[in-house]
């Protein structure tokens, strides 16, 4: 039963979105309730199977006895689990709204509910192999998602967008078959190479290249630069990708590789973990200071991810208990509060018709929700209490400072001045928003007014929630803490 | 009952600046907003006042956030002070505002502001202390920028700058602090430092030190300072010159207090910063021609005055009294000051509509309460006996004689005449300001100048000045006398002699000083003939335009091509390879039909062949594309990779 329970959530949406691509619909409404089903049932049934199914095990395709594809549901499954099924839901009610001015809806739906499924079932992986599966049909679902609006800048991008994947998936699978070759590839916490008695640096050689490989999805320089092309899909396909679905993949594929396939005892103070956390400190402080030179708005927030998902990788590259914990506490942070600005980004698109920042001038008083929404979020980016972004950082920083070595040290020196540059990034949005220089004719009425229902509450219900999160942290620590240190 | 009032100081005008937040709009000039922000504000000093009376000193956590709250000695002098000052420019709000715009947003932040101000005070740890300190930094830029002048908005980018930078630097040092205590709490941590090792100690107390000089404005984090004050609303400038800074002074006290108690370099660091900004801020007020750029400058100095008391406070250490108890008073008496100071401004600006002293000469005539509110502030502010400005300057004072003579060093002789000559600036800076307003002819208004709320403003805030300062032992001594616990000082060991002729000695000195400024420089080089006042400083004699600016332009240049050059790198060894390795062939495509499509086409000669030949041209066309592509050739080196593992896992099993 409970193995079924862990399928379903899996296979579901996967098979069900894309066979109602072939259903004949009369009207949008009738397609978005069928989808709005679909994604209901996956949403229960994930929480159910992260309930119920503690610890339960499910194999649904075995090659040999080392090799099968697996799923499990352990603590770090719930995390990354329970995060898209909150999510999924939010994207979807604002997709409703979003996508009546954009074309090729079929298409949306059916990939947009099956990278739901693609996406439970990195989560549930239990070992490396069922993850690499996975990990190249998120790939595959998310390509048509990318190349949406099927312009020749947009198919330029899924191109783009497949080879980095393609050759990171490359790089992943070195890492994946020295794992099966020593017999390492289920994920247990703590990993099996403690007693690898083989050459070291064959051994970080495979780690740093599987990092890098699992890395490209989360967007790690020199492999960042897909995400910042994939701008140009709908905004509900970039919050998501940026939000959950690809890019947080990569960075939960990061934290399995680390933590529970090789583990930190082998890797802790070696070159490999040096040079992960230089590539990690170099994406960060990078991400932020392209974001400011970025006159497009969608394009700016997507160099702030390019740098937020650097500062998972950097807490999951401290290889301390307490890192992970602060890896996945910015994980799911930085997941609320980006879907969150790109959904502002987005109604910005469509309701006021403005793509570059210096447009938004004065746009606050037209849109005060929006602003209001974005504000929030540059607050809780750039760090500031009560946001729940500075509850993220301060674990970093305890993490990082409580390890102790030079490098550590050095990295939250980086996330610093990275999180200056974020100030000024963010900041700069919200004051020409809400400040605007002296005799700046603001928008008329009907030229920029705010979203309807469908997008404007989902912004409002998340923006909430950073505040929340930030106010009564324990909560999520205490969930993050359960769920993983044990 | 003590618990709630605590929580109530903080929470009161949170949620009070919500409910104005969400008050329907109201078209009376924010009367009703100036209404309920009186009110709120009351009922905050109301209840801080019953939490400081029975308020024990023990420490209140609550769950959101783990935010701590306590009531010592100078959290509870400071909490009052905070709250009084907030009333009071509440009070003068409604009169100011009449006629402006945005006044919602003005009074949200102002209410909100209150409640983060005195979170910053209270606060029992280090981790509270940094939350609302960056709340309170952020919620006062709003202030500045209220005008939404362009120089509003350009003081504003360099508040903010300053604050966000400073707020970070900040973070980490309490990072390091922690990693070397390993605690936070305030009352702990007198005990965790003295054990820690001295170096790791002062790295992490400089980080902190960042973000709290900034704040407090001084030297070489002071550019924000001169540019902000001026341009916010005048009730707004009298909180942030009142009690922002003092903020800044109560993080600078907490480090020399509880940190390094009694580190001699960091005395000495604390006393050349403050000697510094105090003879600086001084002379920019001397040269400057605007009402509240001058008061801005002089908090600037009057900030460093006080740094140079607490720098005492750190080199006297056993024999520390004088400074600590000075030092305090101090501080309440340039907050108490600068807010009545600030409140003539915003009297003056309301009624004129002008700040340059050209421009309101002779406001000030034929308004004798006026005229005897501002005398008020300024004589506490120059050290005229009388005035608690007076006991906390020669308390001050004594206490760099009685170092000077202790340790021998020229350099506190030094800071010592520097002390004296900064006063004597200001009380120049002060007559040139009362002659202008109340001597000088000029433009005279009617004998009423505000509102009976704006009055009862003035007189509230500028009472409190000679009444403290006429009591030195039954009130002043016993009210810096409680906060001895937080700033590390001892009691007096003998009573104080305020008005012999010894104490005496320094106010006349600096005054005498203080005349001849004012009648050789101030009335021959920085005045015309028929008494116009000019304004000589030089423009470009700015740290800002002409170092950070600079600086900080190019550092982002440098870092603009380094980003560029990193972002591309993948990209041109992508092209480089496709330049070389891979390079599309040169022969030229060579649009021909294949000999079966052809041999169709000439035999049928009908358009359905020749489309379908098209059709199949474009097919192979499009195979070549595809083949000559980058995914292509990314897709075969992954094949390539695969066969190489495949021949490494067989040759090694």
């Amino acid at each position: 039963m409970n193995g079924l329970l862990l399928c379903l959530p899996v296979f579901l949406p996967i098979v069900a979105g894309l066979a109602a691509y072939f259903l004949p619909f009369r009207t949008d409404r009738a397609r978005h309730t069928l989808y709005a089903v679909i994604i209901g049932l996956t949403t229960v049934l994930a929480w159910a199977a992260i309930l119920q199914c503690d610890g339960s095990a499910f194999t649904f395709l075995r090659f040999t006895d080392t090799l099968h594809f697996t799923l499990r549901m352990d603590g770090a499954a719930k995390l990354f689990a329970g995060l898209s099924a909150s999510l999924w839901p939010f994207t979807m009610v604002y997709a409703w709204d979003y996508m009546k001015h954009e074309g090729h809806k079929p298409m949306f739906w059916a990939f947009f509910t099956a990278s739901f499924g693609v996406t439970l079932g990195i989560a549930f992986a239990a070992n490396m192999m069922t993850m690499y599966l996975f990990y190249e049909l998120l790939t595959l679902a998310t390509i048509p998602l990318v190349m949406h609006a099927m312009t020749k800048q947009a198919i330029h991008a899924g191109v783009k967008y497949a080879a980095y994947s393609i050759a990171g998936a490359a790089l992943a699978f070195i890492g994946m078959v020295f794992l099966i070759v020593n017999d390492a590839q289920e994920f247990v916490p703590g990993g099996h190479l403690a007693n690898y008695s083989g050459s070291m640096t064959l051994l970080l050689a495979v780690f740093v290249l599987a990092f890098v490989g699992c890395g490209v999805k989360a967007a790690i320089w020199p492999m960042h630069s897909w995400l910042i092309s994939a701008a140009v899909a709908p905004t509900p396909v970039t919050a998501l990708l940026h939000a959950v679905a690809v890019v947080k993949a990569g960075a939960f594929a990061c934290i399995r590789l680390v933590y529970y396939s090789f583990g930190t005892e082998i890797l802790h103070e070696t070159w490999g973990q040096y040079t992960v956390m230089a590539l990690a400190m170099i994406t960060l402080v990078f991400g932020s200071a392209m974001a400011l030179k970025q006159r497009h708005f969608k394009r700016r927030l997507a160099y702030s991810t390019v740098s937020n998902l650097s500062y998972i990788l950097f807490a999951a590259a401290i290889m301390t208990a307490e890192g992970l914990l602060a890896a996945f506490l910015h994980l799911i942070v930085h997941s609320v509060v980006k879907i969150m600005a790109f959904f502002c980004a987005g109604s910005v698109l469509h309701y006021a018709h403005r793509e570059y920042v210096s447009e938004l001038e004065g746009l606050g008083r037209r849109m005060p929700l929006t602003f209001a929404c974005f504000t929030a979020g540059a607050c809780a980016l750039t760090g500031i209490p009560p946001f729940n972004g500075f509850v993220s950082k301060w674990y970093i920083g305890l993490a990082a400072v409580g390890e102790g070595s030079v490098a550590s040290c050095l990295g939250f020196a980086a996330i610093l001045i990275s999180a200056l540059l974020t100030a000024i990034y963010m900041f700069q949005v919200v004051i020409k928003a809400w400040f605007p220089t002296e005799g700046i004719r603001l928008p008329s009425e009907q030229d920029a007014h705010e979203a309807g229902g469908f997008m404007t509450v989902p912004m409002l219900i998340l923006a909430a929630l950073c505040l929340l999160m930030g106010l009564f942290p324990d909560v999520l620590l205490h969930a993050i803490r359960e769920a993983v240190i044990l | 009952m003590t618990t709630i009032a605590l929580l109530l100081v903080v929470l009161l005008p949170i949620l009070s600046a919500i409910v104005i937040a969400v008050l329907p709009d109201h078209h009376d000039n924010g009367r009703r907003m100036g209404a309920l922000s009186i009110v709120f504000t009351l009922l905050t000093l109301l209840a801080m006042v019953y939490a400081a009376a029975t308020g024990d000193g023990s420490t209140v956590t609550i769950p959101v956030m783990r935010l701590s709250f306590w009531t010592g000695g100078f959290q509870k002098l400071y909490g009052l002070v905070v709250c009084f000052m907030w009333f009071v420019s509440a009070l003068l709000s409604p009169q100011y505002f009449h006629g402006h715009h945005q006044l919602k947003r003005y009074y949200f932040f102002f209410l909100i502001c209150l409640g983060f101000t005195a979170g910053v005070f209270l606060s029992a740890d280090l981790y509270t202390t940094f939350l609302f300190f960056e709340l309170m930094s952020l919620s006062s830029y709003v202030w500045v920028v209220q005008e939404e002048t362009p120089d509003a908005m350009d003081a504003g980018k360099t508040y903010l700058t300053i604050a966000v930078l400073g707020g970070l630097v900040t973070l980490m040092g309490l990072f390091l602090l922690y990693h070397i205590t390993g605690t936070l709490v305030i009352a702990e941590l007198h005990e965790a430092c003295a054990a820690a090792e001295p170096g790791r100690l002062w790295a992490a107390a400089v980080c902190i030190l960042f973000g709290f000089a900034a704040k407090a404005g001084l030297f070489s984090l002071h550019i924000w300072l001169p540019k902000a004050h001026p341009v916010a609303p005048a009730p707004a400038s009298a909180l942030l010159s009142g009690v922002l800074t003092k903020a800044g002074i109560f993080g600078v006290l907490l480090l020399t207090g509880q940190v390094l108690t009694g580190d001699h370099t960091w005395g000495m660091l604390l006393l050349v910063l403050g000697a510094i900004t105090m003879v600086l801020g001084a002379v920019l007020a001397v040269f400057s021609t605007n009402l509240k750029y001058i008061l801005a400058c002089s908090s600037l100095s009057q900030i460093g005055f006080i740094t140079v008391g607490v720098s005492m406070i750190c080199l006297l250490g056993e024999h520390n009294a004088l400074a600590a108890n000075g030092t305090v008073l101090y501080m309440m008496n340039h907050s108490l000051v600068k807010l009545t100071l600030f409140l003539f401004a915003g009297v003056v600006y309301y009624n004129t509509h002008a700040l340059d002293l050209n421009e309101i000469k002779g406001f000030g005539r034929g308004k004798p309460l006026l005229h005897v509110l501002f005398l008020c502030g300024a004589c506490s502010l120059a050290g005229i006996p009388g005035f608690l400005g007076y006991l906390s300057k020669t308390l001050v004072h004594e206490s760099l004689v009685e170092y000077a003579h202790m340790s021998g060093m020229t350099l506190i002789t030094v800071v010592e005449w520097l002390f004296l000559f900064s006063g004597g600036l200001t009380a120049a800076y002060l007559t040139k300001i009362y002659v202008a307003i109340f001597w000088q002819r000029g433009r005279e208004t009617g004998k009423k100048w505000g509102t009976p709320l704006s009055v009862l403003a003035l007189c509230l805030a500028a009472v409190t000045l000679p009444l403290l300062g006429l009591t030195p032992h039954a009130l002043a001594e016993k009210i810096s006398g409680t906060t001895l616990d937080f700033t590390g000082g001892h009691a007096f060991d003998h009573p104080i002699h305020y008005f012999s002729w010894t104490n005496l000695k320094g106010v006349v000195i600096s005054l005498a000083i203080g005349m001849i400024v004012y009648f050789l420089l101030i009335r021959t080089v920085l005045m015309t003939k028929d008494g116009r006042y000019l304004n000589r400083w030089p423009k470009w004699l700015n740290m800002e335009e002409y170092l950070y600016k600079p600086f900080f332009r190019g550092l982002f240049a440098v870092l603009d091509v380094v980003c560029r050059a990193v972002c591309d790198v993948l990209d041109v060894m992508v092209l480089l390879i496709r330049r070389t390795l891979l390079r599309d062939s040169r022969e030229k495509p060579v649009r021909s039909y294949s000999p079966l499509v052809q041999a169709i086409a000439r035999q049928n000669g009908d358009k359905a062949a020749q489309s379908a030949a098209d059709r199949l041209d474009t097919d192979l066309d499009v195979l070549n594309r595809m083949t000559g592509s980058l995914s292509f050739g990314l897709l075969m080196t992954c094949l390539g990779l695969c066969v190489v593992l495949t021949v490494v896992i067989v040759s090694i099993f």
